[in-house]
């Protein structure tokens, strides 16, 4: 089967191969509750953030899904699929679908592929994936860094100059911390290794990020072995 | 046996059916709720039908006078129907009305209860209409232009814009109403015309997913709004109307042209979709009616028998069984008063 | 039939009279038309499958988009804090728990909590539905441990916990997964009878909070930002409320401001996101800020001039508040500090503005609003700087509750 548009891309990819990754978005679980059909009444671009600041149209997601055109599916998985902002405000859809919805399958597949455009759009998204994975919380007060976010001003300047003083100015002891957002025990974050590995999360890093996997691999091995643990014990059970 | 059959709800529909029993020479009793007959049609203060454009209270005054004043015709005006007891041929309906309550004998039953319109603050996209004045719904808009004069209800002033949103609380999963609605289209083309008849100058433009324009109802009023008026039609719909100052604002997204869209509006009209009136519910529990999916009084026989509901004795006509225009509801009477009136002259036949 | 010979009907004009939207009354649905979580829950744990961590008492019952009712707990509660507040803005969490202590109410400030992760969910999809229901249900099953219900402070950790509870509810095979990884980490499967925001907690406590309040601020005009994960995402348990927006929009926010005396005021763009994007605010910031400012602080300024906006929600406080020095620098009308209801509510109590409500970590310039509020924002910033080289001084030392 051809593209049926005449400006189509991707026209050097095989179709076997677009194929088996649309089958695997229609596959995931989730996907009965995210698409129904579309009249495209165009209510999620209205309410879509993304779409008036992008070439990016929420309901052209769901009308390419509903079509099954596969050609179509691939380009939006390659050009359009993270440029979603994930805010859900399309949920208003009447018919039910959920544009955003569709799109975190879609993310997913592509991850699990180890697509070329999945890696480039996570390119500089390890340290969060990397923070996220190994202490189960993000947003750290040490990212507050002039370097990373010279737009917001001079008092990201006076945030990382005095962090470690600031940081102990906070009246909640959980708080008193610089590397995480939080203290979170070791014991809990002994519990989330183990459900990264039984669920199969790292191998997904390692699909897009090999450097990444390998630091995180290790950092879950120690602190695993540490509290007599065997990492391999821990084996997907997801594949059951 | 009594012989009669008893026509509940006086809108288009059950005048409709009342009018054919007694013209097949059988005795109805015409129960109405409110205390005028002509149903929504005149207690909604339509302006004007679609898709003739006939003024309402004539074209209704009409049906009404083909009724009224016959022998065979037992009208009980503010008289609800409280009980029923046994069935087809022999009911006893008990009538309740402000002087008290009376039980009658029938042998068939014509529903004819109706629809209620949709709110729209149920919807699930944001409109407003409990917020801003000059948020109004199709039927709002049916007062102003009977009254003659359509101006902005916050400042009394003419409208430069005006818009139609189309499908509200119809087509929605939502909410759970996944029908359309029928007339809306239809509707608000013939307001849209009606507004540019009284200002030609005012932009009006129809917001919609499909322009449901069946038959005759595609040049009547389409085209004509299209080509006569300049009505515009904007293939997309509404996700929210907000303010900003004092124009109101529709956001939305022009899916031809595949851009989102922010436009002002001097006045924003909600074309509100049907759904089962609280009468069609109450009958349907009364006469123990099964609904069908949708919840309105199912019939039996598919496409080939509008009327027949899978009770004995017990017809359905006009939108206490779906969503129906004028057509379909006046359509519905006559079968269902034949049926009803079949029924009873099968049993005296036999006997 | 005769024809055309009838005598028309003809109303009073009086009946053609189209109601203003003052006068016109919303009603609910009799039947809501979304299934009722709680009774599938209560299904479940009834068949055995899971257990239902009850809403301690004492909680307010409190009205939700379709007119069912949510139970709200007042103490007892587990702070499931949010990895943006705790991290950046950290006067953010520290005004909810003030709060707490203000009142006297118990509560449990955890070690033992992750956050939801969906920053793996929503902006990089590296995870996947069986592992982000057994992060939930780890922190659920600890908060049972420790005996206390769960309070979420993240809007897209509420957000995504009510998609966890509906992905849990209708999948057996996923439930069956995440009680063989619980086991695994000889943990109970539970899940809260309510998924409970902060701000939900606040909106309750808004009376209470009023007869606290030390500061006036009927002076202040507040513009009030959703966020979309809380009112968008799982919509049905959203706190509505008839006599705002006439139920029309969420109740929350815009109930603790008016409780205190300020003003609500609206502007067009309400319903629209922040611009956050998860992936956006971090690895492509042109869109978040341009959507931030241009779509909403913009806005704001130009329909309401507010005093402040206040918002509910971690993104929402960040992408407001920092999209705004760069845009500034281009002379656009933007200029609006942004800040929390619980950061507000506490203010109105007398919190410190910058050893609890820590308004420093802001962006934009709080001083005309401190001032508006009656806060001496000099003499305050002395007493924080005085504590600040305190800290200095002694390596080892923190902040206490009790200084505060």
């Amino acid at each position: 089967m051809n593209p049926i548009y005449k400006d189509a891309r991707y026209t050097e990819v095989p179709y076997e191969e677009k194929l088996k990754l649309f089958d695997a978005v229609k596959s995931d679980m989730r996907y009965p509750h995210e698409l129904h059909g579309c009249y495209e009444c165009g209510i999620c671009v209205a309410a879509c953030p993304s779409a008036r600041f992008f070439d990016f149209s929420p309901r052209v997601f769901a009308q390419t899904m509903a079509r099954e055109d596969v050609h179509s599916f691939y380009e939006l998985l390659n050009d359009n699929v993270w440029d979603c902002s994930q805010c859900f405000s399309c949920t208003c859809c009447p018919r039910q679908n959920n544009p955003g919805g569709i799109i975190t399958i879609m993310r997913e597949v592509a991850v699990n592929d180890g697509l070329q455009s999945a890696k480039d759009a996570l390119q500089a998204y390890s340290r969060i994936i990397y923070k996220v994975m190994s202490t189960g919380t993000q947003v750290s007060p040490d990212m507050l860094q002039p370097d990373f976010f010279p737009d917001w001003g001079p008092d990201v300047r006076d945030v990382s100059l005095n962090l470690d003083v600031w940081r102990r100015a906070i009246p909640p002891e959980t708080m008193h911390t610089v590397e995480l957002a939080w203290d979170v025990s070791e014991k809990t974050r002994l519990e989330l290794y183990m459900i990264w590995k039984l669920t199969g999360n790292l191998e997904m890093i390692e699909n897009v990020d090999e450097g990444l996997y390998m630091i995180l691999e290790e950092v879950m091995e120690e602190l695993l072995e540490e509290h007599g643990y065997d990492i391999d014990d821990f084996d997907n059970i997801l594949e059951d | 046996m009594s012989g009669k059959v008893m026509v509940i709800g006086g809108g288009p529909a059950g005048l409709e059916a009342a009018r054919g029993v007694i013209e097949l020479g059988y005795e109805c009793i015409l129960v109405e709720q409110r205390d005028s007959l002509g149903g929504s049609p005149i207690s909604a203060s339509y302006a004007a039908l679609t898709p003739d454009m006939e003024d309402t209270e004539v074209a209704m005054a009409r049906m009404i006078d083909s009724v009224v004043g016959n022998e065979l015709a037992d009208i009980r005006l503010g008289n609800s129907v409280t009980a029923v007891e046994g069935s087809a041929p022999e009911f006893k309906v008990t009538l309740q009305s402000d002087s008290g309550s009376e039980i009658v004998d029938i042998c068939s039953v014509v529903v004819a209860t109706g629809f209620k319109h949709f709110d729209p603050g149920r919807e699930t996209q944001k409109y407003g209409y409990y917020e801003y004045d000059d948020v109004l719904t199709l039927v709002d808009a049916e007062k102003m232009l009977k009254s003659g004069s359509f101006v902005r209800p916050s400042t009394g002033e003419a409208p430069k814009t005006v818009c139609f949103v189309q499908c509200v609380g119809s087509r929605d999963r939502q909410i759970g109403n996944q029908w359309c609605s029928k007339v809306c289209c239809g509707v608000a083309t013939k307001e849209a015309i009606e507004i540019k008849h009284l200002l030609p100058d005012c932009k009006v433009i129809v917001f919609y997913i499909d322009m449901r324009m069946y038959g005759f109802w595609e040049d009547l009023l389409y085209w004509k709004a299209q080509e006569e008026y300049r009505v515009n039609f904007i293939r997309g719909l509404v996700s929210e109307v907000t303010k900003r100052g004092d124009t109101i604002v529709v956001k939305g997204e022009d899916t031809t042209m595949g851009r989102p869209m922010e436009v002002p509006m001097d006045m924003v009209i909600l074309s509100v979709g049907m759904e089962p009136s609280d009468g069609t519910l109450a009958m349907a529990e009364l006469f123990e009616l099964p609904l069908e999916c949708h919840g309105y009084i199912e019939t039996k026989g598919g496409p080939l028998n509008t009327v027949q509901t899978p009770i004995d004795g017990v017809f359905v006509a006009g939108t206490a069984a779906g969503p129906a225009d004028l057509e379909d509801s006046i359509s519905m009477g006559g079968a269902a008063a034949l049926k009803a009136c079949a029924f009873i002259r099968r049993i005296t036949v036999t006997n | 039939m005769t024809q055309g010979d009838a005598e028309p009907i003809r109303l009073p004009m009086a009946e053609l009279q189209v109601a203003k939207a003052a006068d016109r009354q919303f009603q609910l649905p009799k039947e809501p038309p979304t299934e009722d979580y709680r009774k599938l829950l209560f299904e479940l744990e009834a068949a055995g499958e899971i257990e239902v961590l009850r809403v301690p008492e004492p909680f307010v019952e409190v009205d939700t988009k379709f007119g069912r009712k949510k139970k709200v707990p007042l103490e007892n509660t587990w702070h499931h804090k949010s990895c943006g507040q705790c991290g950046h803005i950290p006067g953010y969490s520290t005004s909810i728990f003030w709060l707490n202590r203000e009142f006297g109410f118990n509560y449990h400030d955890p070690r033992e909590q992750t956050s939801c992760t969906a920053w793996n969910y929503y902006a990089s999809s590296t995870s996947n539905p069986a592992a982000q229901a057994a992060v939930a249900c780890r922190n659920f099953a600890q908060a049972k441990l420790d005996g206390y219900f769960p309070l979420i402070h993240c809007g897209t950790s509420y957000g995504h916990y009510k998609e966890v509870r509906a992905q849990l509810l209708h999948h057996p095979e996923l439930r069956n997964q995440v009680r063989k990884i619980l086991a695994r980490l000889n943990l109970p499967f539970v899940f809260p009878e309510e998924i409970v925001h902060y701000s939900e907690w606040v909106h309750v406590m808004r009376e209470k909070i009023a007869e606290r309040q030390v500061r006036d601020f009927s002076s202040i005009t507040v513009t009030v930002h959703p966020a979309c994960h809380y009112h968008k995402l799982v919509v049905e348990d959203a706190i509505y409320d008839a006599d705002l927006y006439d139920g029309q929009r969420t109740a929350i926010v815009s109930g603790v401001v008016t409780a205190l005396g300020a003003k609500v005021a609206d502007y067009s763009t309400w319903h629209d996101c922040c611009g956050f994007g998860f992936r956006h605010i971090l690895v492509s910031r042109d869109f978040s800020r341009s959507f931030a400012t241009i779509r909403k602080i913009e806005r704001m300024k130009e329909e309401a001039d507010p005093d402040v906006t206040l918002t509910h929600d971690t993104g929402c406080v960040t992408t407001l508040d920092k999209s705004q020095f760069s845009t500034q620098a281009h002379n656009r009308n933007v200029g609006i500090p942004v800040m929390s209801d619980a950061q507000f509510a506490a203010l109105s109590m007398g919190a410190h503005p910058y050893l609890v409500c820590q308004l420093h970590w802001h962006g934009v310039d709080m001083k005309p609003l401190l001032e508006q509020m009656g806060i001496d924002h000099e003499k305050a910033w002395k007493e924080f700087e005085e504590v600040a080289d305190k800290l200095e001084k002694s390596p080892e030392s923190y902040l206490t509750w009790e200084e505060v």
